[in-house]
């Protein structure tokens, strides 16, 4: 359940450390975002000497919530912490690597580079 | 006969009224002054003269209800010495009625079938929830699973059809809800905590198997999730 004004990691090396989300995409009265949803947000801390610097507004998906997700076979997943993976405007992330754990329902949202790149 | 075994009912009536109702009302004493039969005329005098002596205080009171008792007491006994030689047979005759009164049912003298236990609404779901588990237990037995428990599951993934994914972790909590019952597993997997509840009886578990077992004292170990890493780390 991620909405404005929430911090999240980022689990990929693109360059960014931490994300504010400022905006869900969706429909005009998104209120939150879950695994899989894509955000707008803004970097809060970033590694020095990379491409992404802090204050740049840049899109995300979310791949990692502290709020359960629900599997049609009645499995409950969740995760320790929040965490996006910075994306361009067609979905490909910026990154060349993904760290942590990413949810199976990526794949089905097309955002197989994602998958693929993650153990 | 009934006549006979009537008095004896009536008069332990108000006994048992004047205990149960105040004192200070009347309504007691006057519904049992309607209910006295014509026979009764003595014992009704002499519940006359214990409502007089009501109306002096509540000390008396207590008094008077003894002495109500006492009196309705003896009234069997002063009737059946009235009436003489036919008392004696006809209260044997009560009193072995009052004694099988409440045994009714043994003179029919049919041999009782076994008491069969109905079954009611509210067992109805416990019923379904325990049969829709032992045609679960015949497929693949489930073990017992506790809070502690370092257990292993293999699980069919619709879209990994080749292999069963394969989940490991410690049980941090078990709800019990029939055929619904869940256990939560908690796990670090690549630095990031994740929990998982799988249901028990899902026919997607292909296999349960408690590795090892770590003594907890608590029936929901939530408190892992604030502690270090290594506490939920499981090679």
């Amino acid at each position: 359940m991620i909405q404005p004004q929430t911090h999240l990691n980022v689990a990929d090396n693109s360059g960014a450390r931490e994300l504010m989300c400022i905006r869900v995409i969706g429909a005009s009265n998104h209120r939150y975002a879950h695994i899989g949803d894509v955000i707008v947000a803004v970097i809060k801390e970033a590694v020095p000497n990379t491409p992404l610097e802090r204050s740049e507004v840049i899109r995300a998906v979310i791949v990692r919530t502290s709020k359960e997700l629900k599997r049609d076979n009645s499995m409950i997943m969740r995760y320790d912490d929040n965490a996006a993976v910075v994306i361009d405007q067609e979905g490909n992330p910026k990154g060349t690597r993904i760290f942590g754990v990413i949810a199976r329902e990526l794949r089905q949202l097309n955002f197989t580079k994602i998958v693929s790149l993650s153990a | 006969m009934a006549s006979q075994l009537f008095p004896q009912a009536l008069h332990m009536i108000p006994i048992n009224q004047v205990k149960s109702f105040n004192p200070v009302k009347n309504l007691g004493f006057s519904a049992f002054l309607s209910r006295g039969p014509s026979p009764l005329t003595a014992s009704k005098v002499s519940v006359s003269g214990t409502h007089l002596k009501f109306h002096f205080g509540s000390d008396l009171g207590c008094f008077a209800r003894r002495d109500f008792i006492v009196r309705a007491e003896s009234n069997p006994e002063a009737e059946a010495n009235e009436n003489g030689v036919e008392e004696p047979e006809t209260k044997a005759e009560a009193e072995v009625e009052a004694g099988e009164g409440g045994e009714d049912e043994v003179e029919e003298e049919k041999p009782k079938e076994p008491y069969k236990p109905r079954v009611k609404l509210g067992d109805i779901m416990g019923i379904l929830n325990k049969r829709a588990i032992e045609a679960s237990d015949k497929e693949r037995p489930t073990p017992d699973l506790r809070a502690g428990d370092i257990v292993e599951i293999k699980l069919e993934v619709p879209e990994n059809k080749r292999r069963l994914s394969v989940y490991k972790g410690i049980v941090i909590s078990k709800q019990n809800a029939g055929i619904h019952t869940t256990i939560r597993i908690r796990r670090i997997i690549a630095g990031i905590g994740v929990e998982i509840v799988f249901p028990v009886y899902s026919p997607n578990i292909k296999e349960i198997k408690v590795v090892k077992h770590r003594k907890v004292r608590r029936a929901r170990l939530y408190y892992l999730r604030d502690k270090l890493p290594r506490l939920s780390t499981f090679k």
